[in-house]
């Protein structure tokens, strides 16, 4: 494998490559020295967690996705290729309320039952369908989330809630069947409007009856799922002074559907010894079976949660969307039942990004400098409350803490149910529109003042040794507030910059046309703080080989490969030697599951604490074949050797001396878990370089470079993967995607053609720089890559095209027609005002 | 009705019912490399060739495949023994969740035997029926470009009289080769 050569990643002082020269340089360097002084940036680091780069044998080679060969050759096995497995399966189908707002009084199966080939019909009114209060929000617990939905539901909210379902022989007697279910309904005013919902006549979506673990702020009366607010600092005082211009833009977003590749499926069975399994395409298995548990009232031990081949989630499979519905199905037709959503169920009736609506203001001297910054946002949670609070809460917490030197700090949000589809988690969770409104609004603030927005932003931007506390901001107490260990800003500004070729930008030849470039800076988390658990075993085989059991899941993102690697470069092995089982409730420990941009963070490192525990057996066994002291041995290249006099022992005959040794036999293994109150950020910097013609607002995307700082990149090819799939998601946002709906809350993109997702020809030129920094918090240095390449594209379209010509664009998707609108009112204000 | 058809040079005989479609009764007899990802012809994850054409499987009706050549992804190569595209795409990390990945490489391999030495943007232009959502393209792109030398290559030692191995690039040949799928021998339902 070839190395690639570069220097040594400096040391955390030295990470942040301030300008090279002039005043700039100076006084970024003292704020530096500063810095340091006020914000130590120590670490009780484990010895062995940093290694400069040749050693990370294992984790800087490319080493190929351990499910690569399964992928290419068909053989990976997602959750409907499983249906033969069961020669008695039958098939689920939904029946969904068709109206946006009312009362099911009364549902007619008796056409659908006597079909031949239908196993079940289940309505609300069946005894094995529970009328327990949940949330589908696959959170941890309590969930942060209201309980506010029902397996099937009488009082129906937007049109695709799910009233009853059908089990039978096949998916089109299912889907017969659920054709010939009659519903009668009593309907009620509806709602599509989040301004109109606040209003105090504005039809109830739910009555107090209808919720339990309402959260902070909630006012059901007024469709108000939360209300939340937090300051640092007074920031009305900084809007008041003399001395400082306002600045307010507007913003708003609109729902963006997940995509993902394998629509949600699931098989549920009772096994021979009548425990309920459900194999099914999750990120959060552990909450799954946690939440199925409490809705079936069941002990959570008879149910298992088996995750095979996930068709990637983004979010969309962090819910417990169709698990419920499929599991009643099972006790209803008393037979194996699989659930697979249609892609029409998959843009209207499941899960979507939240819209949302957003005022940014800030407050700012004539000198450049930001003294207040002030942000709402209004979330349209649609008709049901999962993710609703925490998605609209970072949209702040992820976007504001970039700017840790201005002072005063205010961040407020509502969220507010309409008879739309429900939003919930999606991969970035509130910080693209976050993003979106911040490095939009201070490019403007920058290009008000006449100054260069990258030196406007640079100046004010988060380094290293920052205690963060803007990421608190909605917090009673400052034990979350992060400090910041590692951060590659700059260097991911200088290196994105150098690569879009901000300096030499050519205009082209005709008048019509202008280029211009655009950037924004992004941050995300590392898991939630103080709310995550990680576990991980591991157990040697007899030929040196081992088994690992991870609860943390691979949604496709390579983290089984990323896992392997990390325990072998503890137990100086190859990754090959690592079987790696992830995740399935009865055998693997447990994980809080795939989202937040945990898994590397968290999972990892328990993968690491697995791996180090595990080892230590290894030397005492080591120890013994070699009659040296342990704390002489080290494992490497599939050995354990002696450091003092280089006699060495091979893992194998560890292995068999361990397991049939004459004296003594034990089976190795080790294992770890990992919980903690850091979030170490990741940061980037996205660069857009596009053309617009003034004359139709049509534009063209001719390059997009993203540099991210993810701390040591374990897998580089795997973290490159996720830069390029983000950016193409947020590409998405900012150009196309986008759902309708009509006057009664009918969906009206039900499928890809209407959705507009970016397709191979759609694609400009994408460049990735990855920025190596080191975060001492995280596995050999390693922060998160998951989310954070879904934030830049937004606002640094819409900062090109303000640089192209001179109109902001500040809602999404951007379009041809918005910017051209743009462009003929930047005319009509410009004669108005001669 | 029945159906005759040649699946991956096995030669396969289904019982179906006419409004069957052909990733239905591909799915159902253990052929699940290709997906069901829209069941509209939108997507392109249930990509399969007939008669060396690619094909949304999705949306064709079982009865074109009568008498026809299907190929899927279970007859190119083994995971010991992978197929020049498959392998360019582990190659090049030219995949994440996979669910796409089959239907993309049917694609690809379809484009290959038809122009065999394609510019990025001949590429780009052949895979846009088919939807991605993790990897941003740029991956399967180079992957795909990466294949096309791969296959030259190969084509150039087999003129050379030596045959690099035992696989051609339009891989009708496949069928000394049966898959689990095939192994198994069984008719629908």
């Amino acid at each position: 494998m070839e190395e690639i050569e570069r220097e040594e990643p400096p040391g955390v002082d030295a990470s942040e490559d301030v300008a090279a020269s002039g005043d700039a340089a100076d006084t970024e360097a003292s704020a530096d020295e500063a810095n340091a002084e006020e914000s130590p940036v120590e670490w009780d680091e484990p010895e062995n967690n940093r290694k400069p780069r040749a050693e990370r044998v294992n984790l800087t080679t490319d080493v190929e996705k351990d499910d690569a060969r399964k992928i290419v050759t068909g053989e990976a096995r997602y959750t409907a290729d499983y249906s033969r497995r069961f020669p008695d399966l039958a098939h689920g189908t939904v029946v969904r309320s068709e109206i946006a707002h009312g009362y099911v009084t009364a549902i007619d199966t008796s056409d659908a039952e006597a079909i031949e080939g239908v196993y079940a019909v289940v309505t609300p009114r069946d005894d094995v369908v529970p009328d327990t209060l949940y949330s589908s929000s696959g959170q941890s617990y309590p969930e942060p989330s209201p309980w506010d939905m029902r397996v099937l539901r009488r009082h129906v909210r937007f049109v695709g809630d799910p009233i009853a379902a059908v089990a039978a022989e096949t998916s089109e007697i299912a889907d017969r069947a659920a054709r010939a279910i009659d519903v009668e309904y009593e309907e009620r005013e509806d709602v599509f409007d989040v301004e109109a919902a606040l209003e105090p006549d504005a039809p109830r979506l739910f009555e107090d009856d209808e919720v339990e673990n309402a959260q902070s702020g909630a006012d059901y009366g007024r469709n108000l799922e939360s209300h939340f607010e937090g300051e640092i600092g007074d920031v009305e005082a900084a809007f008041d002074r003399d001395d400082v211009r306002i600045h307010e833009t507007e913003l708003e977003t609109p729902y963006q559907s997940h995509c993902v590749p394998e629509p949600h499926t699931t098989i549920a069975y009772t096994d021979e010894d009548g425990r309920y399994t459900f194999i099914t395409a999750t990120q959060v298995p552990n909450h799954t079976r946690r939440q199925l548990a409490h809705v079936f009232d069941v002990p959570i031990r008879d149910v298992r949660v088996e995750k095979p081949s996930v068709g990637a989630g983004f979010g969309a499979k962090q819910e417990m969307a169709i698990e419920p519905i499929t599991f009643a199905l099972h006790l209803a037709a008393d037979r194996p039942v699989k659930l697979e959503m249609t892609r029409r169920e998959e843009f209207y009736a499941l899960r979507s990004r939240h819209p949302m609506d957003l005022t940014m203001r800030s407050a700012v001297t004539e000198d450049g400098t930001i003294v207040a910054m002030d942000l709402y946002a209004r979330s349209n949670a649609g008709a049901y409350g999962t993710h609703g609070m925490t998605v609209a809460s970072n949209v702040g917490t992820k976007a504001l803490p970039l700017y840790p030197r201005v002072p005063n700090v205010r961040f407020e949000g509502d969220v507010v149910h309409t008879n739309l589809p429900m939003g919930a988690a999606m991969r970035g969770y509130g910080a693209p529109q976050g993003h979106f409104a911040v490095e939009a609004h201070l490019d403007e603030v920058a290009r008000d003042l006449g100054v260069d927005p990258i030196e406007f932003k640079r100046n004010h931007a988060i380094r290293t040794g920052d205690l963060d506390d803007v990421s608190t901001i909605l917090k009673d107490d400052d034990r979350f507030a992060r400090r910041i260990r590692s951060c590659g800003l700059r260097e991911c500004i200088d290196r994105g910059k150098d690569a879009i070729g901000w300096d030499e930008i050519e205009q082209p030849d005709e008048d019509h046309l202008h280029r211009g470039v655009g950037m924004a800076i992004c941050a995300q988390g590392s898991g939630v703080a103080g709310r995550e658990l990680g576990a991980a075993k591991l157990k040697m085989n007899e030929d040196g080989s081992f088994h690992l059991h991870v609860g943390g899941v691979d949604t496709g993102t390579g983290n089984d490969t990323m896992f392997s690697q990390v325990a072998a470069e503890v137990l100086g092995c190859g990754p090959d030697d690592i079987v790696v089982t992830s995740s399935d409730t009865d055998v693997t420990p447990f994980d809080y599951g795939s989202y937040a941009s945990s898994t590397t963070y968290i999972s990892g490192t328990a993968v690491k604490k697995a791996a180090e525990d595990t080892k230590e057996r290894i030397r005492y066994w080591g120890s013994k074949l070699l009659e040296e002291s342990e704390s002489n041995l080290e494992t490497e290249g599939g050995e354990v050797y002696s450091e003092a006099t280089g006699a060495s022992v091979s893992l194998e005959e560890i292995g068999y001396e361990a397991t049939y040794g004459h004296d003594e036999r034990e089976q190795i293994m080790g294992d770890g878990h990992h919980s903690t109150d850091e979030s170490p950020p990741p940061f980037g910097a996205q660069f857009v370089d596009v053309t617009v013609d003034e004359e139709t607002g049509e534009f063209e995307l001719n390059e997009l470079v993203y540099a991210a700082d993810c701390g040591v990149a374990i897998n580089p090819p795997l973290a490159e993967g996720q830069v390029e799939g983000g950016q193409h998601m947020s590409l998405e946002y900012a150009t196309s995607g986008g759902l309708e709906f009509d006057d009664e809350g009918n969906p009206q993109t039900t499928g890809f053609r209407q959705y507009g997702m970016p397709r191979t020809t759609d694609h400009p030129p994408m460049e990735t720089i990855l920025v190596e920094t080191h975060e001492p918090t995280g596995p050999f240095g390693a922060k998160s890559i998951g989310e954070l390449p879904t934030n830049g594209i937004p606002p640094a379209l819409s900062n090109a095209i303000r640089d192209a010509v001179g109109v902001r664009l500040t809602s999404l998707p951007i379009t041809s027609e918005d910017v051209k609108a743009a462009i003929d009112r930047r005319g009509a204000e410009n004669y108005s005002s001669n | 009705m029945h159906i005759d058809c040649t699946i991956n040079g096995n030669e396969r005989m289904f019982e179906v019912s006419k409004s069957d479609l052909l990733l239905d009764v591909l799915r159902r007899n253990g052929y699940t490399g290709a997906k069901r990802g829209c069941d509209t012809g939108a997507c392109g994850m249930c990509t399969v060739q007939i008669d060396g054409e690619p094909t949304m499987s999705c949306v064709t009706p079982v009865a074109k495949a009568d008498g026809a050549t299907v190929e899927t992804i279970e007859g190119l190569g083994t995971q010991d023994d992978l197929h020049p595209v498959q392998q360019a795409f582990v190659d090049n990390s030219a995949l994440q969740c996979g669910f796409c990945i089959p239907g993309m490489i049917m694609r690809s391999k379809a484009l290959l035997e038809e122009n065999p030495d394609p510019t990025e943007a001949e590429v780009r232009e052949a895979l846009s029926d088919n939807l991605c959502r993790c990897t941003g393209y740029k991956k399967i792109v180079e992957a795909v470009l990466d294949a096309s030398d791969r296959l030259a290559e190969q084509a150039v030692a087999a003129d050379g009289g030596r045959a690099a191995t035992d696989r051609c690039c339009d891989c009708h040949c496949a069928g000394d080769r049966p898959t689990g799928a095939d192994r198994r021998g069984e008719t629908d339902r």
